[in-house]
């Protein structure tokens, strides 16, 4: 369904607009540069992502943007989209960017330690916090989670509340269904070592 | 005020909320059976994607069929009214069920993958569910059964500092359909104040993040934390002593990860966390163990209970009339939503 960017064939801004993440139409096109997203973003107020000089490479057609770390720091926190005066949203225009990227095959490592999120889908039917990062937070939240952690059975039992995950049936249902819209397929692409990284 | 249902609703299950947080769950539930509220949880669902989603795994086509099967299944249930308790469920939602009734060649391409899986009964028609008619969170419905909440608590928190947070893919992502407030949102500020408390009302980072920034705090935590820190900062300076949410996302920033703020910033917090539905639950004298689920918390819940009185009958009796009072005057049809919120404040009587 999502058709890929091609460099050169359909300028960058109208690629995004078009794109089903991207909910705000030719808002994109109306951004006067007046920097509240920069001014409330916590990306800008912490590192060197600037959502306003984003969209101003977007709008200028300069693709170099799409290779940009900086990008990966923004938060998703939608407080740039909620603020705009012309109802653009510098935060869904990351998200473009990035599937671009993806697509591209210049961002497998930023999304290799969260494709736990896409296996648990898969298998189980719901996300959950992937197991690679536990060992981390076993140190940075304490024992006591990871005690809790192996008794959620237990806790939700106490609760009256019924198992964690989906009936078999449903788990099974949804794991055809992502193999069948390519899901499968882009998680394994995102996993497998390139040739360049060998 | 727009329709929020009360009836055939879907309780939505959050990954995170089953995970981490059950107990706002139990709580959900035992507060929708005080107040009325006729709800089923399915064990046919899966999850809205929202972390993976939010972690640039799930592409938005798989995110829509996934959605577009929880469409069918709330009407296969006769349940289509669908009620969130994760702020990010009800974004990612919302967003399919536009796309869905917007977006004539994804429909088409959603419908053709149920097709090819022989999943015919999925198939999705337009506006089967509307964003703003068929998808809430739970908040919604707290706010719209404000009467009954006061009917229904038993415990008086007004010694507290109580601060909010509102959860930016509750407040934010569909700024359009919020209720009570997008630059100041004060929807939870309002169904606290329904059990007779004041909250701290507005703070300096009162609509910003609560940090957690999805891939953020795992792969760059220092960013991560130090957005945090501008909210804990602000809180501090209101000193407050509760903060109460509406998503299981911010509930662990807030309370799992207060420990390490306070070994880095080297500040104490004591800050208890509660989502939304477990402060109801409490104030209407719900079990902390059995139905709370406080024992799952990183921050002691416990320290509060010392100081929970019970309502005397003439305070409930204010409360009650003032709430009533203030939820007519909030559906007159003069009422100015975005106006700063009306409270409540038993103690000084009705004015």
């Amino acid at each position: 369904m999502d058709e890929k960017f091609e460099h050169g064939s359909l300028d960058l801004a109208h690629f995004i607009m078009n794109d089903i993440k991207f909910a705000q139409g030719e808002n994109l096109l109306k951004c006067v540069q007046c920097g509240m997203c920069t001014s409330a973003c916590p990306g800008a107020q912490h590192s060197d992502y600037n959502p306003r000089d984003m969209i101003e490479y977007i709008l200028e057609g300069d693709n170099s943007i799409i290779e940009s770390e900086d990008i990966w720091n923004c938060f998703y926190c939608y407080t740039c989209h909620s603020i705009c005066p012309v109802g653009n949203s510098p935060c869904q225009a990351n998200q473009v960017l990035k599937q671009i990227a993806i697509d591209e095959g210049i961002a497998d490592e930023h999304l290799r330690p969260f494709l736990g999120f896409g296996d648990s889908f898969l298998n189980h039917g719901m996300g959950g916090i992937p197991q690679n990062f536990f060992k981390e937070m076993r140190e940075d939240i304490g024992e006591d989670w990871w005690e809790f952690k192996n008794h959620l059975d237990d806790v939700r039992t106490q609760l009256g509340l019924g198992p964690v995950y989906p009936d078999d049936d449903s788990i099974e249902e949804i794991s055809t269904i992502l193999v069948k819209c390519g899901f499968k397929d882009r998680v394994e692409k995102i996993r497998e070592i390139k040739d360049y990284e060998k | 005020m727009k329709q929020i249902p009360d009836k055939n609703i879907l309780l939505f299950k959050s990954c995170l909320v089953s995970i981490e947080y059950p107990g706002v769950e139990s709580s959900t539930t035992f507060v929708f059976d005080k107040i009325g509220v006729d709800y089923f949880v399915s064990r046919e669902q899966t999850c809205c994607t929202g972390l993976g989603h939010y972690s640039d795994v799930f592409d938005q086509f798989t995110t829509t069929v996934n959605g577009a099967r929880h469409f069918a299944l709330s009407h296969k249930l006769n349940r289509p009214n669908f009620a969130m308790m994760c702020a990010t469920c009800y974004a990612i939602n919302k967003r399919v069920a536009n796309l869905l009734n917007e977006n004539d060649e994804l429909r088409d391409s959603v419908n053709d993958v149920f097709d090819d899986c022989g999943f015919e009964w999925m198939k999705y028609e337009k506006d089967d569910i509307t964003s703003r008619e068929n998808i809430f969170h739970v908040i919604d419905i707290f706010y719209s059964k404000r009467k009954e909440i006061a009917e229904n608590i038993k415990y008086d928190f007004s010694d507290f500092k109580i601060a909010t947070h509102h959860g930016c893919h509750y407040c934010k992502a569909h700024y359009h359909d919020t209720i009570e407030g997008v630059r100041n949102p004060h929807i939870i500020d309002d169904v606290v104040n329904a059990c007779g408390v004041e909250t701290v009302g507005w703070y300096d980072f009162k609509r910003a993040t609560c940090g957690n920034g999805f891939s953020q705090r795992f792969v760059h935590k220092d960013l991560s934390m130090d957005a945090t820190n501008d909210k804990f900062k602000s809180l501090k300076d209101k000193n407050t002593e509760i903060l109460i949410h509406l998503c299981p996302n911010c509930h662990i920033q807030f309370d799992r990860y207060q420990p390490y703020m306070e070994k880095h910033y080297g500040e104490k917090l004591d800050i208890i966390n509660l989502n939304i539905a477990q402060f109801l639950a409490i104030a209407m004298g719900a079990d902390p163990y059995n139905v709370v689920g406080i024992q799952t918390h990183t921050v002691p819940v416990e320290p509060l209970f010392d100081r929970l009185k019970l309502l005397s009958d003439e305070d409930k009796k204010m409360i009650i009339e003032n709430v009533s009072r203030k939820v007519d005057l909030d559906n007159s049809a003069d009422f100015n939503m975005e106006a700063d919120t009306i409270k409540v404040d038993f103690k000084k009587g009705a004015k």
